[in-house]
């Protein structure tokens, strides 16, 4: 089997036991539980999303136009010091996706999608489900809930993922280091399929620290036969603080 | 297979210097000189390879005697698995010139470019770019150290 078929099968897996255990709940949970888990009918036509994804390019940024408040945000960033990388703490999904070599897994179920992103180990869910408030969703990565709360739906081929409630800070500093974010920060996030590869088009909002929204646009393609690795990011490792000259 | 390699070599001279710029974890323009090479020869005291950057301490003799420990970043673990570069031909131990561009603001501190391995190879990294344009293509990319 050649390794892009290997791919490409995996989604059919996970579809298989997603289906497995929608029946095993519906068999035997009581009718309470039952609507409680039950998986909410996808919206739109479902984007062939599933599989293993690296950056094929550099990403782009339009319309980055920062407020004088946000201006001096950046002016204060100081990499070394600031990168939040540093203590193996990712800033958004931004930058995340900013970073090269790590791969993105998807997997699409009926009602939530996962990203996994190798980077940082981060691991998001997503849940499918147009009506419900950001402020009302879970946290989108339990293991960093500063990312903020993440609600999906799909537009036709392209899953439209909103997120919001993010913690103030640094949010980017790969593509324009030292990018700041307040609370306000939202995003809405457009995967667009296109056989072996997809786009990434994320608009920010941020009116404190934003003249008006701005775009980062990033393309992947598929890694046939790509797996998720641990990331295991430690702070000593990361920092540079060793490299400071003792005071 | 040899036309892959050759093809991977034209890549990686084509690429590596322009990727390295602007993709890594930690931003090496903004951390490091990259208009800037620094040849750091001396015995390596110590190697890690890890998430998200891995680390090869060089123990560099100083003229006047004595000696001072350099520190060289390089991309993280799983990048160099993925790309297949044979790391683990840096060993503690082992006399090696690492040109680094150097850090803009640490003493001491650069980023791995290549190294002159004991045997006269050099070793390299394919770089992401290689890499991503290797499997956009269905090849694979190769990271062997070559003569100089």
């Amino acid at each position: 089997m050649r390794a892009a078929e290997a791919v490409t099968c995996q989604p059919r897996r996970h579809r298989l036991a997603a289906a497995l255990l929608v029946a095993t709940i519906a068999a035997t949970a009581s009718p309470v539980l039952a609507q409680a888990t039950s998986p909410v009918a996808p919206q739109g036509k479902r984007a062939d999303l599933d599989g293993v994804w690296i950056l094929a390019r550099n990403a782009t940024t339009e319309n980055l136009k920062l407020t004088p408040a946000g201006e001096a945000a950046r002016a204060r960033y100081e990499p070394l010091r600031h990168d939040p990388d540093m203590k193996c703490i990712p800033a958004s999904f931004t930058r995340v996706m900013h970073t090269p070599s790590p791969p993105t897994e998807i997997r699409q179920f009926a009602d939530h999608v996962e990203i996994n992103y190798e980077f940082m180990d981060v691991h998001r869910r997503v849940p499918i489900k147009p009506k419900l408030a950001i402020k009302d969703a879970p946290y989108a990565v339990v293991k960093f809930p500063h990312l903020g709360r993440s609600v999906g739906r799909y537009e036709g081929e392209t899953l439209v993922i909103e997120n919001g409630d993010v913690q103030a800070g640094v949010h980017d500093t790969l593509g324009t280091p030292g990018l700041p974010q307040s609370d306000q920060m939202h995003t809405v996030e457009r995967f667009v399929p296109n056989g072996n590869t997809m786009q990434v088009i994320v608009t920010h909002t941020d009116p404190v620290y934003y003249q008006q929204p701005f775009v980062v646009t990033f393309t992947f393609q598929r890694l046939p036969g790509g797996k998720i690795l641990p990331w295991d990011c430690t702070p000593e490792a990361a920092s540079y603080e060793r490299f400071f000259p003792q005071k | 297979m040899l036309t892959r390699s050759v093809t991977a070599a034209i890549l990686l001279a084509a690429l590596v210097t322009a990727q390295r710029q602007v993709l890594a974890h930690h931003s090496v323009a903004v951390n490091f000189d990259q208009s800037k090479q620094v040849d750091v020869t001396g015995t390596i005291k110590e190697v890690v390879f890890r998430n998200p950057h891995s680390q090869i301490t060089v123990t560099v003799p100083k003229p006047e005697g004595g000696s001072t420990d350099w520190f060289v970043e390089w991309s993280d673990k799983n990048a160099l698995v993925r790309r297949a570069v044979p790391f683990e031909l840096l060993q503690p131990g082992i006399k090696v010139t690492i040109t680094v561009n150097p850090s803009r603001q640490l003493p001491n501190v650069g980023y791995f470019s290549k190294a002159l391995l004991p045997d006269g190879r050099v070793l390299r990294d394919c770089g992401f770019g290689a890499f991503r344009q290797s499997v956009a293509k269905q090849e694979t990319v190769s990271c062997e150290p070559q003569k100089q």
